[in-house]
C-alpha cells in the first residue's frame, strides 16, 4: 500500500515538474519561421520629435543681460502663441505697444550683446546680421543687413524691465528653425488644373500636430506673394483635426466642398502634406468625424498630386536639343534624332528653341526680331508669331501661351503673351522701365522669373502671373539673385514651381528660390545655357574650340551626355547645343 | 383608555407581525439550510475558493506588474544615464566655443548658442517618432535655459521630485510615477519621472541643470489593466467552476442517502415491502445493504408480533364464544334461583341477588369482548344514514336520564337551532355518545354535565364536559386503552366494563371521526366527538374546540397573553362562574 502511494506521488511530482518545464519552455517559442517584417521609410505625418524652448518669467535677481537673454528665450518660445511670458519682461508702457505678431526677424549673432549702462537705464545691443524676415502670413524672405538694434532696460522694484526693443519678434537663426516649421501649401492656378507651391513657415504648435498645424494653414490660404494668383478648393471650410488610422491621414473638415472642388482639394491635400508623409500614406477626408460622402469614404491616393497635375513629378521626359542647327530630341541610349516637320531640317536663322507642353516649339530668329512657332509633327512647318525690335528668347506656359519680350531700347520692355499667334500685353509696372533679358515662366503656370539689367549689372527677381488673356499681369517681384558687381545672367532654368537654376555670366551655377538665398553649384566653364526637368539638369556646353556637348548633372559632377551615331560622347563641331525641356 | 390601549396593541402587533414574518423568513432559509446537504457543501466550497482565488489573484497582479513595471524602469534609468551622458558631452562643447568667443563666459552666458536646445533635439530624435519619452532640461541659474521636447507639458513634473532633485547630490536619479501631461491631449498619462541633476563637475558647467525623463506607461497601463481583467475573469470561472464540481460531487452522494430516507420514510409508514438498490461496493451500496438487511428483519419481526397479536385475538374471540355456552346455562340456573330467592333464607336470597349482577356484568362484558373483538378482526360494518345529531343526543341522554337521576346530576343541553345531518350509524354514535355521558356521570361527583353539539359545513361534533376530578396530564390517551381505570382503587358504582371507551374510539374511527379527551386536574374532562357530514370525507377540523373555551380564557387572561378567542367562546365565560 505504501509503495503504491509512494509510486502515485512521484507521478504526480513528474507530472508537475514537466508541466513546469514545458510552461517555462514555451513563453518565447524559439525557432520557427523567420517573419518578414516591413520595413518602408516613411514619413510621420504627425511630425517627428522636436525640441522646444519654454519661456520662464524673469526673475527679480537678473541682470540686465540676463534679463535680455530670458526675453529673447520667451520670444522662442512656441508654447505660448501670444507671448504673454515674454510680455512680463517689458515695462508696462512698452508692454501696450508691442506687438509679437507684427512679423520676425531673424538674425545670426556675431557678437557678444554689448552692455552701456548709462544714468538712467542700460542699453544691451545685439550685434549680428539680419538673414531674414518671416511675415505675418508665414512668408519667409532672406534679407541682409546688419542687427544692431539696443534693448533699452530701466531698474524697477521687481528688477530690470525692458523699455524698448526692436520690433516684432527677434529670434537667432536656430530659434527660428526650430519655432517654424518648413511647409509647401499647394494652392490651385487660375483655371484649376494645376498646383502651386506656396513655401510659408508655419509656427509650430505644440498641442497639435504638424500635418494639422500645416492643413490648418494650408487653409487659411496662400502668402502674400501667391494672392491674386491661386486659389483654394477649402474656400468655406474649416478644419477641426487631423490624425493618422491605418496607414492613412484623416483629415476631418467642418463642411464639404463644391463636388467639382473635390479632386482640386484632394491634390492640394495630398501634395501639402507630401513633405510629411514622404508618399508613404494615404488620406482620408471626413466632415465632421464622418465619412465624406453617405454610403463611401473619400480617400485620397498618396500621389493625387501627381494625378491631378502631372507637372508635379512628369516623369522621365526626354529632352529637346540643337544639333547640326537643326531640333533633335533624344531618344533611347541617349542618342537623338531630328524632329518631325520643319524644325527637324537644318536650319540657321533660328535659335533658342522652347518646346512647349503640346508638341510645339518656338525659337528665336537669331537676328532677334521675329519668334516662329512650328508643330513638331510631319509637314509642320513655321510660322512667325511675333516680330519686335529685340525679343527675349522665347517661353511657353502650360496653358499654351508664348511669352516674350520686347525690348524697345535699354529701359523700355514690352511683355507679351501670345495665344495662337494672337498678342496680348502683359502689365507688368515693375519691368517697364527696365531691360529684361530674359523671361522663363514655371512649370506650375504662376511662378515667373525675369533677368533684369540695370547700370549695376544682371539681376533675377521671381514674381507671379495673375491673370488670363489681356488681364494677365505680373506682380510680387522678388529679387533672388541680387546684382553684383557688372553681373551678368547667361540662363535661367526652372526645376519645379519652387527652384530656379541660374547661369551667371562667370559660368557659376546658382539654385535660388524665394525663400532661400542663392546656393551655389559646381559648375562647368564651357556651360552655355541651362534647361531643367525636376531632378534632371542639363548644360549645353562649348569647349575651347568651339565644339559643343550637352552635359548632364549626377549629384556629383558634370558629364557629357549625348552620344552620337558612334557612341561617343565627346565634344563635337556642331555637335548637341541648348538642350531644352518641354516648358523649360 | 381602551382606544390608546388598542393602538398600542395595534402598534405592537404590527411589530410582532414584522418579528414574525423576519423570523419565518430566517426560519425557513435556517431550515434549508439545516435540510440541504448540497447547499452546505457547495456554499463553503464557493466561499474557500473566492478567498483563495482571490489571494493568489493579487498575489499574482502584484508580481506581474512589479515585473513589467520593473522592467521598463530599468530600461528608463538606462536610457536616462546614456542620455545624460550625451547632453553632457554636447553641453561641454558648447562650453568650449563659447570660451572660445568670450573670455568671460560668466557674463556671456547669455543666449543664441543653443547647444542645449540642440542636445534635447538629439534627445528627442532619439526617443524615436512614437514618443518613447520626453526629456525636460532646465536650468535655474541661467535665464531662458529651460527646454523640453515635442509636447510634453513641464508642469508634468511633480514638485516633490523637483526638490529631490535639487536636495540630492548630482547624477543620482530620483524616480516617481505621475500622471504626465501632453499639449495635444486633454486627459493625461500615467507615466515614470525620472530626473537627475547633471553631474559637471570638472567641466566648469553650470551645475544647475536638471534633466527630466518623463516616459508614458500607458501601453504597461493598458496591459496590465488587461491582464487584470483576464485575471478577475478566469477566477470568477474557476469559482463556478468548483461550485459546479462540488455540487455534481455532492450529488453524487446526496442522491443515494436521499433514496435512502425516502425508502425509510416508507418503510417507516408501512410499507414494508421497501427496498434500496444495491450499485457497486461502495459506501453508499453498503449502507443501502445494511438497510435492506434491517428492513427485512423488521418485516419479519412485524409479521411475528401480528400473528402473535391475531392470535391472541382469535383466543379472547374464541374463549369469549365459549364461555358463552356454559354462561347461558350459568344463567337459566341463575335465573331460577333469583326468581326463587323469597323462599330462601337470607343468606342464600342475597347470595342469588349478587350472583345475577355479577353475570349481567358477566355478560355485558362478554357482549363487549365480542364486539371488541369483532373490531380487531375487522369484521365492523357500519349502517350509514343521514341522521339529525341532536336526535342522537337526545335518545343517548334520555337512556341516561334514570343514571343521571340516581347520581343526582342535571345535563345542560347546548344544542344548535336547526338541523345539524350527518351521515352515520346512529347505533353506534348513540352507544358512543351512551358511554361519554355513563363515564361524565360517574365521573362528575353530581355536577352538571354539559353537552353541546356543533356544527360546520364539513363536520358535526358533540362535547360532553363534566366538572370531576378531571384527567391527570398524559392519562388524555390512555382513557382510550383497553381495561384502563383512572384510579384502580376506586370501585365500580356502575357497571363499567373498562372497554367502553376503548370500543366507542373504534368506533369514531370507523367513521372517520376522531374521539379526543381532555382534562385538567380540579377542572374536570372533556370528551369531543367529532364526525365528517359526509360518509368517508376525511376529517380536517371540528366545529368545537377540544380544550373548554371557559378554561382556555381563564389561562390566557392569567398569563397576560392576547387571547386566541374561537367562536364558541362567547357562551364558555358563563361555566367558568
Amino acid at each position: 500500500m505504501r509503495t503504491r502511494a509512494g509510486r502515485r506521488a512521484s507521478a504526480a511530482a513528474l507530472m508537475v515538474a514537466l508541466a513546469c518545464g514545458s510552461a517555462a519552455c514555451s513563453v518565447i517559442p524559439i525557432g520557427g519561421r523567420s517573419i518578414v517584417g516591413e520595413n518602408t521609410s516613411k514619413g510621420n505625418p504627425l511630425g517627428d520629435p522636436y525640441a522646444r524652448v519654454i519661456a520662464v518669467p524673469p526673475n527679480p535677481d537678473w541682470s540686465a543681460q540676463q534679463v535680455v537673454s530670458g526675453f529673447r528665450a520667451a520670444m522662442a518660445s512656441v508654447d505660448d502663441p501670444r507671448r504673454e511670458v515674454a510680455r512680463q519682461y517689458l515695462t508696462d508702457a512698452f508692454a501696450r505697444t508691442w506687438d509679437p505678431r507684427s512679423g520676425v526677424t531673424v538674425y545670426r549673432q556675431t557678437e557678444l550683446p554689448a552692455l552701456q549702462a548709462g544714468e538712467k537705464d542700460t542699453r544691451v545691443t545685439l550685434k549680428g546680421t539680419v538673414t531674414a524676415l518671416i511675415d505675418k502670413d508665414g512668408r519667409y524672405r532672406p534679407s541682409g543687413g546688419p542687427l544692431n538694434e539696443p534693448f533699452v532696460l530701466v531698474k524697477q522694484p521687481n528688477g530690470w524691465r525692458i523699455d524698448s526693443a526692436p520690433p516684432g519678434l527677434l529670434l537667432s537663426e536656430a530659434d527660428a528653425e526650430r519655432a517654424y516649421l518648413k511647409a509647401d501649401l499647394y494652392f490651385l492656378d487660375a483655371e484649376r488644373k494645376g498646383l502651386v507651391a506656396d513655401q510659408v513657415r508655419v509656427p509650430i504648435d505644440p498641442t497639435s500636430n504638424f500635418a494639422k498645424t500645416t492643413v490648418g494653414r494650408l487653409l487659411q490660404g496662400p502668402s502674400s506673394s501667391l494672392k491674386g494668383a491661386v486659389s483654394s478648393a477649402f474656400d468655406g471650410t474649416e478644419l477641426i483635426d487631423v490624425t493618422t488610422e491605418d496607414n492613412r491621414v484623416v483629415v476631418d473638415l467642418t463642411r464639404r466642398v463644391a463636388p467639382e472642388l473635390v479632386e482640386p482639394m484632394s491634390a492640394q491635400l495630398a501634395a501639402t502634406l507630401a513633405g510629411l508623409t514622404k508618399g508613404g500614406w494615404d488620406f482620408e477626408v471626413r466632415v465632421g468625424g464622418e465619412p465624406y460622402y453617405t454610403d463611401s469614404p473619400l480617400t485620397v491616393d498618396a500621389q493625387e498630386q501627381a494625378a491631378f497635375d502631372p507637372w508635379i513629378a512628369p516623369g522621365e521626359i526626354p529632352p529637346y536639343y540643337v544639333a547640326d542647327d537643326a531640333l533633335w530630341l533624344l531618344g533611347k541610349e541617349n542618342t537623338g534624332q531630328p524632329v518631325l516637320g520643319a524644325a527637324g531640317k537644318k536650319d540657321a536663322v533660328r535659335t533658342h528653341p522652347a518646346i512647349s507642353a503640346h508638341a510645339q516649339v518656338a525659337a528665336l530668329s537669331k537676328n532677334g526680331k521675329g519668334v516662329s512657332v512650328a508643330s513638331l509633327t510631319t509637314g509642320g512647318d513655321w510660322q512667325q508669331w511675333v516680330t519686335g525690335e529685340s525679343l527675349a528668347p522665347p517661353c511657353w506656359d502650360r496653358y499654351q501661351t508664348l511669352w516674350t519680350v520686347d525690348r524697345l531700347n535699354d529701359h523700355t520692355s514690352k511683355v507679351m503673351r501670345l495665344r495662337n499667334g494672337q498678342r496680348h500685353p502683359v502689365s507688368a509696372p515693375d519691368l517697364d522701365t527696365v531691360y529684361v533679358s530674359s523671361l522663363k515662366v514655371a512649370r506650375d503656370g504662376v511662378h515667373v522669373a525675369v533677368v533684369v539689367r540695370d547700370g549695376l549689372g544682371e539681376q533675377v527677381k521671381i514674381g507671379t502671373v495673375i491673370g488670363q488673356g489681356n488681364e494677365t499681369r505680373i506682380a510680387n517681384l522678388q529679387v533672388v539673385v541680387p546684382t553684383e558687381d557688372k553681373q551678368t545672367i547667361r540662363d535661367i532654368a526652372w526645376k519645379d514651381g519652387k527652384t530656379l537654376y541660374v547661369l551667371t555670366g562667370k559660368s557659376d551655377l546658382l539654385e535660388a528660390s524665394l525663400t532661400d538665398e542663392a546656393k551655389s553649384l559646381a559648375s562647368d566653364s564651357r556651360i552655355q545655357n541651362i534647361t531643367a526637368l525636376n531632378g534632371s539638369l542639363l548644360a549645353g556646353a562649348t569647349d575651347d574650340e568651339g565644339k559643343q556637348q550637352i552635359l548632364h548633372w549626377t549629384s556629383a559632377k558634370w558629364e557629357p551626355f549625348v552620344k552620337n551615331e558612334n557612341g561617343s560622347t565627346d565634344f563635337a563641331d556642331d555637335g548637341p547645343s541648348m538642350p531644352a525641356y518641354p516648358l523649360g | 383608555m381602551p382606544t390608546p390601549k388598542k393602538r398600542r396593541r395595534t402598534l405592537s402587533q404590527v411589530m410582532r407581525g414584522i418579528r414574525r414574518r423576519a423570523r419565518r423568513a430566517v426560519g425557513g432559509v435556517r431550515r434549508v439550510w439545516r435540510r440541504s446537504l448540497q447547499l452546505r457543501v457547495v456554499t463553503s466550497t464557493m466561499v474557500i475558493s473566492i478567498v483563495v482565488v482571490a489571494v493568489l489573484g493579487v498575489f499574482l497582479m502584484q508580481s506581474i506588474s512589479t515585473t513589467i513595471l520593473g522592467a521598463r524602469d530599468r530600461a528608463a534609468r538606462s536610457e536616462a544615464q546614456a542620455d545624460r551622458k550625451a547632453v553632457l558631452v554636447s553641453l561641454n562643447q558648447h562650453d568650449g566655443d563659447a570660451s572660445k568667443q568670450s573670455a568671460d563666459p560668466g557674463q556671456g552666458a547669455g543666449r543664441g548658442e543653443d547647444n542645449p536646445l540642440a542636445a534635447l533635439a538629439s534627445l528627442a530624435g532619439r526617443a524615436g517618432p512614437a514618443v518613447r519619452y520626453s526629456v525636460v532640461i532646465r536650468n535655474e541659474n541661467l535665464p531662458g535655459e529651460f527646454y523640453a521636447t515635442t509636447n510634453i507639458d513641464e508642469t508634468s513634473i511633480p514638485q516633490k521630485l523637483r526638490e529631490d532633485v535639487l536636495r540630492k547630490p548630482a547624477d543620482e536619479d530620483s524616480t516617481q510615477y505621475w500622471n504626465l501631461r501632453y499639449k495635444d491631449r486633454p486627459q493625461t498619462v500615467p507615466g515614470l519621472v525620472i530626473g537627475t541633476r547633471l553631474d559637471t563637475y570638472g567641466t566648469g558647467l553650470d551645475d544647475g541643470y536638471e534633466i527630466y525623463h518623463l516616459i508614458p506607461l500607458e501601453e504597461e497601463e493598458k496591459n496590465l489593466t488587461s491582464v487584470r481583467q483576464m485575471l478577475i475573469l478566469v477566477g470568477a470561472a474557476l469559482v463556478l467552476l468548483l461550485a459546479a464540481i462540488s455540487s455534481l460531487v455532492t450529488r453524487q452522494v446526496v442522491t443515494p442517502v436521499r433514496l435512502a430516507r425516502q425508502a425509510a420514510e416508507r418503510l417507516a409508514s408501512g410499507h414494508l415491502d421497501e427496498r434500496l438498490k444495491v450499485r457497486g461496493e461502495d459506501d453508499l451500496a453498503r449502507l443501502a445493504a445494511s438497510f435492506n438487511e434491517m428492513a427485512t428483519t423488521l418485516a419479519l419481526k412485524i409479521h411475528q408480533l401480528e400473528e402473535l397479536s391475531h392470535v391472541q385475538r382469535q383466543f379472547v374471540s374464541d374463549v369469549s364464544h365459549e364461555l358463552r355456552t356454559p354462561l347461558t346455562t350459568v344463567r337459566m340456573a341463575a335465573d331460577l334461583l333469583y326468581d326463587a330467592r323469597e323462599d330462601f333464607d337470607p343468606m342464600a336470597a342475597r347470595s342469588a341477588e349478587l350472583m345475577q349482577n355479577q353475570l349481567n356484568r358477566f355478560e355485558s362484558m362478554l357482549a363487549d369482548l365480542l364486539e371488541i373483538s369483532r373490531y380487531d378482526a375487522g369484521a365492523a360494518e357500519l349502517d350509514v344514514e343521514p341522521v339529525d345529531v341532536r336526535d342522537v343526543v337526545l335518545r343517548a341522554v334520555a337512556d341516561s336520564e334514570a343514571l343521571a337521576e340516581r347520581h343526582s346530576t342535571r345535563f345542560d343541553l347546548r344544542l344548535p337551532g336547526e338541523p345539524c345531518m350527518a351521515e352515520m350509524d346512529s347505533r353506534r354514535v348513540e352507544r358512543i355518545l351512551r358511554n361519554l355521558l355513563f363515564n361524565a356521570i360517574e365521573h362528575g361527583e353530581g355536577r352538571d354535565i354539559v353537552v353541546s353539539v356543533g356544527a360546520d359545513r364539513d363536520a358535526v361534533a358533540v362535547a360532553v364536559r363534566d366538572h370531576g376530578v378531571g384527567l391527570k396530564p398524559g392519562e388524555e390517551n390512555m382513557v382510550f386503552d383497553r381495561f384502563w381505570r383512572a384510579d384502580p382503587s376506586r370501585a365500580r358504582t356502575i357497571g363499567g366494563t373498562g372497554l367502553g371507551l376503548a370500543i366507542s374510539r373504534e368506533d369514531a374511527m370507523l367513521h372517520g371521526g376522531w374521539l379526543q379527551a381532555w382534562g385538567a386536574h380540579g377542572e374536570g374532562s372533556q370528551f369531543r366527538l367529532s364526525l365528517p357530514r359526509a360518509a368517508g370525507a376525511p376529517l380536517r377540523g371540528s366545529p368545537l374546540p377540544l380544550v373548554p373555551p371557559e378554561v382556555e380564557m381563564r389561562r390566557t387572561w392569567r398569563g397576560h397573553m392576547t387571547p386566541v378567542l374561537s367562536p364558541a367562546a362567547a357562551d364558555g365565560g358563563r361555566d367558568a362562574d
